[in-house]
């Protein structure tokens, strides 16, 4: 039993580019629905309906990147009105609409994979891809809360010595510049001590591994083999034209045949996947609890 | 990033990309796909650039010093880009591509990109950025003896590197909000987008003026005390 984020990190990874791809690159106006609500879906279910004030913002952009649109372009058959002798038209409002869908629907995916794929994750699937790229990341990582550790000590210590008045702008901004002198001089010869240290160790000699251990289990597989499937149900569907639309002049985003129906239904499923094993695990974990 | 383990598989990238799958992807977008489809051929070419570079990269017997270095730089350039509305990152990437030369340039800026985008968000304009920033360390690396010698020309590279920045970013939003290039969408954004290109062009003179010195010669100096 384990929740979506538990898995190992490069099956949520093809997940995410899988959801994402398509979303970013078919622009059918009813896999944008699908994306957008599931995106949003997904989200509000993993953050249990916190983080409520952060979604006006988005509302707010979906209002802006739809209502652009229109006033750009004017191409599409039904006119709606005439602003300055040119003709805002329904299908241009409707592509703005679409548009804002997508992008919004993208934000909403990428804000749930900032949340999930956390460095250590990112890092677990850098390093089985480019190990020296993933070690220069994650030492750059570790380096940012020492900057900050150091920068307090130093500061300390140009107190004590009376060179560092904070009354006095110019002054203050001088004494901040000194202490980040001062940092990076002491990071880089670290640093120096750092790689020697790794040479006498035995770095790049043998094979690399991480801290932790993330493994790729039956159920991982399992998982990645029916996100591949679906998205190739997806792809056959955008390849075929099943899932061809127009906006201009005049809006046709009619889904034809079996294979565009199957196309959807799979996009779909692709989006609800995580949202089922997280329900189906806070379920289960419910009825244990109430078993005891 | 990706597979590069594998020496052959590498040889073959540093052949492929540039020669075959880039003109091809080009082609492709210009035949295949209908303007609506530039967004996939301009991210998909992003994607090949930063897969070549990681290919020659981890050919490199690039040594643990240096290494580490760039690790470090990357660091820095990271915890500048928590300064509101001045942003160090370019001008740290151009100063390391000074001195240690345009690859170490490249790496400085892509990584900063990746890193510093768990805090913003990371979203698919992150290829972009890398390359974006990147491609201004590489470029500053490959004409690095005339920056270090004139102050003026780094810093007019500087400014010409913010606004460059902006500029391929504001290609990026049309084209995903648009899919497909508008000249107009696009002029509206470069317009709309005229406080940033500022604000890039102005943070990388500041902090050329401010750092170029002082950083370039900590860097001398390591080099030269320890042999990097």
């Amino acid at each position: 039993m384990r929740s979506f984020a538990e898995f190992d990190p490069v099956a949520v990874t093809v997940w995410f580019f899988a959801v994402i791809g398509v979303a970013m690159f078919c622009g059918h106006p009813l896999l944008m629905a699908i994306s957008l609500a599931g995106a949003v879906l997904f989200f509000v279910v993993r953050n249990r309906g916190k983080r409520g004030k952060s979604h006006l913002f988005f509302v707010l952009l979906f209002a802006v990147l739809a209502l652009a649109n229109p006033l750009i372009s004017h191409n599409g058959a039904t006119v709606l009105l005439v602003v300055n002798n040119r003709p805002v038209t329904l299908e241009a409002l409707l592509y703005g609409v679409n548009s804002a869908a997508m992008i919004v629907g993208v934000l909403y995916w990428f804000r749930s994979f900032t949340q999930i794929m956390t460095s250590e994750r990112i890092l677990c699937v850098a390093g089985t891809l480019s190990p020296k790229l993933a070690l220069v990341l994650s030492m750059s990582l570790r380096a940012v809360p020492m900057f900050a550790r150091r920068a307090r000590q130093v500061s300390d210590a140009q107190k004590a010595m009376g060179l560092y008045s904070e009354d006095n702008i110019i002054d203050d901004l001088r004494g901040r510049m000194r202490v980040f002198s001062i940092i990076s001089t002491w990071a880089l010869e670290n640093g120096i001590i750092t790689a020697d240290s790794m040479s006498a160790r035995g770095y790049g000699t043998g094979r690399r591994s991480q801290l932790r251990h993330f493994r790729f289990t039956a159920a991982d597989g399992v998982f990645t083999l029916a996100v591949l499937a679906l998205v190739g149900v997806v792809a056959a569907a955008i390849a075929t034209g099943s899932l061809a639309f127009t906006f201009y002049p005049r809006i046709d985003v009619a889904v034809t045949g079996a294979l565009g129906v199957c196309g959807a239904a799979a996009y779909g499923a692709l989006v609800l996947l995580p949202v089922i094993i997280e329900t189906e695990v806070s379920l289960r974990w419910k009825f244990l609890q109430s078993k005891i | 990033m990706i597979v590069i383990k594998n020496r052959d598989l590498r040889s073959a990238i540093r052949v492929i990309v540039p020669f075959v799958a880039v003109p091809a992807t080009a082609l492709a977008g210009a035949l295949v796909f209908d303007r609506k489809r530039h967004i996939i051929v301009s991210l998909a070419i992003a994607v090949m650039a930063l897969l070549l570079f990681a290919a020659g990269f981890e050919r490199k017997t690039t040594g643990s010093r240096r290494l580490v270095i760039v690790s470090v730089m990357t660091a820095l350039a990271f915890a500048g880009r928590f300064i509101p509305f001045l942003k160090p990152i370019a001008a740290l990437t151009i100063i390391t591509a000074l001195y240690l030369g345009g690859e170490a340039g490249f790496l400085v800026g892509a990584m900063t990109a990746v890193l510093s985008n768990f805090y913003f968000g990371q979203g698919p304009w992150t290829a972009f950025q890398m390359l974006a920033w990147g491609m201004t360390g590489l470029v500053a690396g490959i004409i690095a003896e005339p920056l270090k010698h004139r102050k003026w020309l780094l810093l007019v590279y500087g400014a010409l590197a913010g606004v460059a920045y902006s500029f391929t970013m504001d290609i990026w939003t049309v084209l995903w909000y648009a899919e497909g290039f508008s000249f107009k969408l696009y002029l509206g954004a470069l317009f709309t987008a005229i406080p940033y290109t500022v604000s890039y062009a102005a943070s990388n003179v500041l902090f050329l003026a401010l750092l170029a010195k002082p950083f370039g010669e900590k860097l001398d100096r390591i080099k030269t005390k320890y042999g990097v």
